[in-house]
């Protein structure tokens, strides 16, 4: 005999077995709050922008308080500026798009699908920070190192002591580990947070595009 | 939200309640993670209700949610870390001998189906409540060729958990 015809006679008998939850219950479940993972994504998608404005924002102010004279003025500079801004709109309003696009009467795998699809836009969002953080810290190393004074008076005095070339590569090096360091904190960090809310829609879009096979 | 319409919600709710809780007990392994469930299904159809059309049953349209909920929205919290240990147990009642009863063998089988996985248990699910393949197609986003298939093998594996 097939096991489920079994389940299925039990299954449609058995009405009386669950907790009957009055009208009250219901209503005030209505009230309350979502714990779902689409709502995290969003939150913490939402601080990622953020903290990415913020990074933006701290890079140019330290550029300032380096006393990095006429760095306002500089092309490069400008052009990254603009750039990053530009780009952050296009990412967040990608990132809404999608997010409006997530719907729980879609069928599981096209949820999934659009799920994944905000969150890639995000990966891609910090990925993109992450170039321009490099691209920004090489760009403004040889500029700090020519308009700041106290690096123009190390660089006179490594100039001095012949010692020009230990001077750059400690400068390259420490910015290397440095950028190495941050970058690779960054990373860890969405791993596990990711990793923690995803686990479980990976493992079933994975189980649900095995079937396509 | 208007209020005729969060009436006419809970009202519609409170009649198909057993769809949710039906849910919740497949993927669920004791009473706090089930509330926890069954709070969010709520939840995603309160939220999901305004775009609600009548051309469709209110029960399919839960139907949807519901395991929508329960294979890609829902967190598990922190309380329902128990359903391992649920499960460790469930296991060593699968390893005493088979007793003939139709009780005892329904037991077996309940046990079974929660050893599946989540998209496995979504088409016993969909089986139990007698949906057609083109709905299981429909509700999962699989070919229905491929949603017969995998049932095919649903029912397999569920014997060999019956049957080591």
């Amino acid at each position: 005999m097939d096991e489920l015809e079994l389940l299925k006679k039990d299954w449609k008998k058995d009405d009386k077995v669950y907790p009957k939850l009055s009208y009250n219950d219901i209503y005030n479940m209505i009230l309350s709050k979502s714990s779902s993972i689409v709502k995290w994504i969003f939150i913490i998608s939402i601080l990622e922008f953020v903290f990415w404005l913020f990074i933006s924002f701290g890079l140019k102010a330290s550029g300032y308080n380096l006393q990095l004279n006429g760095i306002e003025q500089n092309v490069g500079f400008i052009a990254i500026s603009v750039l990053s801004y530009g780009i952050l709109a296009y990412f967040f309003y990608r990132f809404y798009i999608n997010y409006k696009t997530i719907n729980t009467t879609d069928n599981a795998k096209t949820l999934m699908e659009n799920i994944l699809k905000t969150r890639r836009t995000v990966k891609q969002y910090v990925f993109f920070n992450l170039v321009v953080l490099v691209i920004g810290v090489i760009y403004m190393m040889p500029y700090a190192i020519n308009h700041d004074e106290n690096s123009r008076v190390l660089l006179e005095n490594a100039k001095a002591s012949g010692e020009l070339l230990k001077y750059y590569a400690s400068i390259a090096l420490v910015t290397i580990i440095g950028l190495a360091i941050a970058i690779g904190v960054l990373l860890l960090f969405y791993w596990l947070i990711y990793g923690i809310l995803l686990k479980r829609l990976n493992r079933n879009y994975v189980e649900l595009k095995k079937l396509e096979v | 939200m208007d209020k005729a319409l969060e009436h006419s919600f809970v009202e519609l709710l409170e009649k198909h309640q057993n769809i949710v809780h039906k849910v919740c007990r497949l993927y669920t392994n004791n009473q706090d993670a089930h509330n926890d469930l069954f709070q969010e299904i709520t939840i995603q159809l309160w939220k999901a209700y305004p775009k609600f059309r009548g051309d469709a049953k209110f029960s399919t349209w839960m139907y949807r949610v519901g395991l929508n909920t329960a294979i890609t929205l829902y967190r598990k919290s922190k309380r329902s870390i128990k359903t391992q240990e649920f499960e460790t147990v469930q296991f060593k009642i699968k390893s005493e001998p088979y007793d003939d009863t139709e009780e005892q063998q329904l037991k077996l089988l309940y046990d079974a189906v929660h050893q599946l996985n989540d998209i496995e248990k979504a088409l016993v699910f969909l089986y139990l409540e007698d949906k057609n393949y083109s709905e299981i197609s429909e509700t999962l986003g699989i070919s229905e060729v491929n949603a017969r298939v995998k049932m095919n093998r649903v029912k397999k594996k569920l014997r060999t958990i019956l049957n080591p």
